[in-house]
């Protein structure tokens, strides 16, 4: 298969190499009870990932925070993927890290190269989740010990957490403190709540958590951005009417003030169980939003973009994405300038590709997709991140290992 | 193919969960090419195959009422995957297998964490919700139930194909 890249970035061969004698070894002996094939790549390398997440620092610098066989570590590379720094593990004794398809470790770097970090892990064997968050001050040389970003004790899960332009830091999770009340009121509770905190010190202390939404979806990934300085953008699924896990959006009046939430579509989607595949939202420069998100519902099922112009009140008709016959999932959006990216995933029984589109208009005409990536066995969600102007995918895939290819705009 | 709703039982009433000392069958690993297998080693036979999942609610749920139905029809030819969205440990099958009496059932579990294929060698178009439930007739035609069932039509199933047989 051609690949329209400028550049692939694979891990060091030696890393590779022993990833795949591991794999091997693992097809030989599938006799065993651990499930998820990790138990063959039992260390906490980046070849043993099962997700890998990116930031680019300001100066450059790629960071990557990825979780294997319990360990959540980070390493950067001035490269671009070709050689990194030693990793560091930020939690040294391993955890019950939180396994859901949509979990995965959050990473964002300043303008003065501190690293932030957050991730979850289980605290019960019902999957009540606490979210942990560290920070390095030594450019990643050594990581505080982590701590809960919250001190309520029923779970959090599904943490974002992203920087503002004045360098503060907004986290944002899936909190179900507010079932205790509930159920001390004999009310059922379902989903879980939209919970968030600041830290205004470079993550030195988080401000107390708030509910800003309650009965959302509990177990699906987040989609965050910012409208404006101190005013964050969430996309959830939410759980309509007790039973619809249909998307919404909901837009901070100021820093502390949650807004009203709106619904992204009409999916109608109706089930009691957790779907584990949440949204993916960008907002471009000109304050459009832009969603894309899995829908399995009675008005429509498959992989569907729609975007808002007026900060959510009202979106475009959903447009359908990718093939639908090759199970079209885990998409990833980008805004960068002018140009909006969106990837995704498709599986044609055999390989899992990686499709790209590009949007020169704000998402009304997009690029015809191409295939940017496969791998023929287990992967980690598709993810974009940016370098300037350069755009690249990121992907842990169980074969290739790390992936950092640059994408052409062809548009 | 014909989908029934699912039906909104997660948090109701669960049935009386039925105590079972008797020891855990093979829990049998599922991995690339065991659908084929499955299917084959059942060919000519109605079969009924649940999907279900240690961290899924109305799962957990439903598994019970699966061993009632199963203590109801001796002989049922009842399949269990769990097919969890999430790896899960074997012993945690295990146990809710044991607990929901389900241990004379044919068990099986996921293990592969190339979920994406073992999900596409029983149906495309599965993206992997659960509880899901495939009534396979004697010739092969398949009805999928997505969501907790209703019991009612699985007898009324299952006397149709006893009927067919007849």
């Amino acid at each position: 298969m051609k690949l329209d890249v400028l550049t692939t970035a694979a891990i060091g061969l030696a890393l590779c190499g022993s990833a795949l004698a591991q794999m091997e070894h693992h097809h030989e002996g599938m006799h065993h009870h651990e499930g998820a094939g990790t138990a063959k790549c039992a260390n906490a390398s980046l070849a043993c990932a099962t997700q890998a997440t990116p930031a680019f620092a300001p100066d450059g610098t790629l960071w990557l925070a990825w979780t294997a066989n319990g360990t959540v570590s980070v390493a950067h590379s001035r490269d671009l993927a070709r050689t990194w720094s030693p990793p560091v593990a930020v939690n040294p004794k391993p955890l019950d890290l939180d396994w859901g398809p949509d979990s995965r470790p959050s990473i964002a770097v300043d303008k003065d190269n501190r690293v932030f970090v957050a991730f979850a892990r289980f605290r019960n064997s019902k999957f009540d989740g606490e979210v942990l968050f560290s920070r390095s001050l030594d450019g990643g040389n050594s990581f505080a010990a982590a701590t809960p970003i919250t001190d309520n004790t029923e779970s959090q899960r599904f943490q974002a957490l992203v920087l503002d332009a004045d360098g503060s830091l907004f986290a944002a999770w899936l909190d179900k403190r507010d079932r205790v009340p509930a159920m001390a009121h004999g009310e059922k509770y379902v989903g879980a709540g939209l919970g968030f905190a600041w830290s205004n010190d470079h993550g030195a202390t988080f401000s107390a958590a708030k509910i800003a939404e309650d009965n959302t979806c509990e177990c699906c990934r987040l989609g965050a951005g910012f409208a404006g300085r101190g005013r964050p953008v969430v996309a959830f699924r939410n759980v309509f009417g007790g039973t619809v896990r249909d998307h919404a959006v909901l837009t901070f009046l100021n820093p502390h003030t949650p807004g009203p939430i709106y619904r992204v579509s009409v999916d109608d989607w109706q089930t009691d169980v957790c779907p584990h595949q949440g949204p993916t939202l960008a907002i471009s420069p000109d304050g459009t939003y832009h969603i894309v998100w899995f829908t399995e519902g009675s008005a429509r099922k498959g992989l569907f973009y729609a975007s808002s112009a007026d900060g959510g009140r009202t979106f475009t008709q959903p447009m359908r994405i990718g093939d639908p016959e090759r199970n079209p999932a885990r998409p990833y959006l980008l805004a960068a300038d002018r140009t909006l990216w969106l990837v995704w995933k498709e599986f044609d029984g055999k390989s899992t590709t990686v499709s790209l589109m590009t949007s020169g208009d704000g998402g009304r005409i997009w690029s015809a997709p191409r295939v940017v990536a496969h791998t023929d066995d287990a992967s980690d969600h598709p993810l974009l991140v940016r370098n300037g102007r350069q755009v690249f995918l990121s992907w842990q895939t169980r074969a290739e290992g790390y992936r950092l290819i640059a994408l052409e705009n062809t548009q | 193919m014909k989908r029934w709703l699912a039906l909104a039982l997660f948090g109701l009433v669960l049935a009386p969960t039925i105590s079972s000392s008797a020891p855990m069958d093979d829990l049998r690993n599922f991995v690339r090419g065991s659908w084929q297998q499955l299917r084959q080693a059942h060919a000519g036979a109605p079969l009924i195959v649940h999907f279900w999942g240690v961290t899924c609610g109305p799962c957990r749920a439903e598994m019970p009422r699966w061993g009632q139905f199963l203590k109801q029809h001796p002989g049922l030819p009842l399949v269990t995957i769990d097919a969890d969205l999430v790896p899960n440990d074997a012993d945690a099958v295990k146990s809710m297998l044991q607990q929901s009496g389900l241990t004379k059932a044919e068990n099986w579990m996921f293990d592969d964490d190339f979920v994406e294929r073992l999900r596409y060698e029983i149906d495309p178009h599965w993206q992997g919700d659960i509880p899901r439930t495939l009534l396979i007739a004697r010739d092969g035609s398949t009805t999928t139930i997505d969501g907790v069932v209703d019991f009612a039509k699985v007898s009324a199933w299952l006397n149709h194909e006893d009927k067919e047989s007849n």
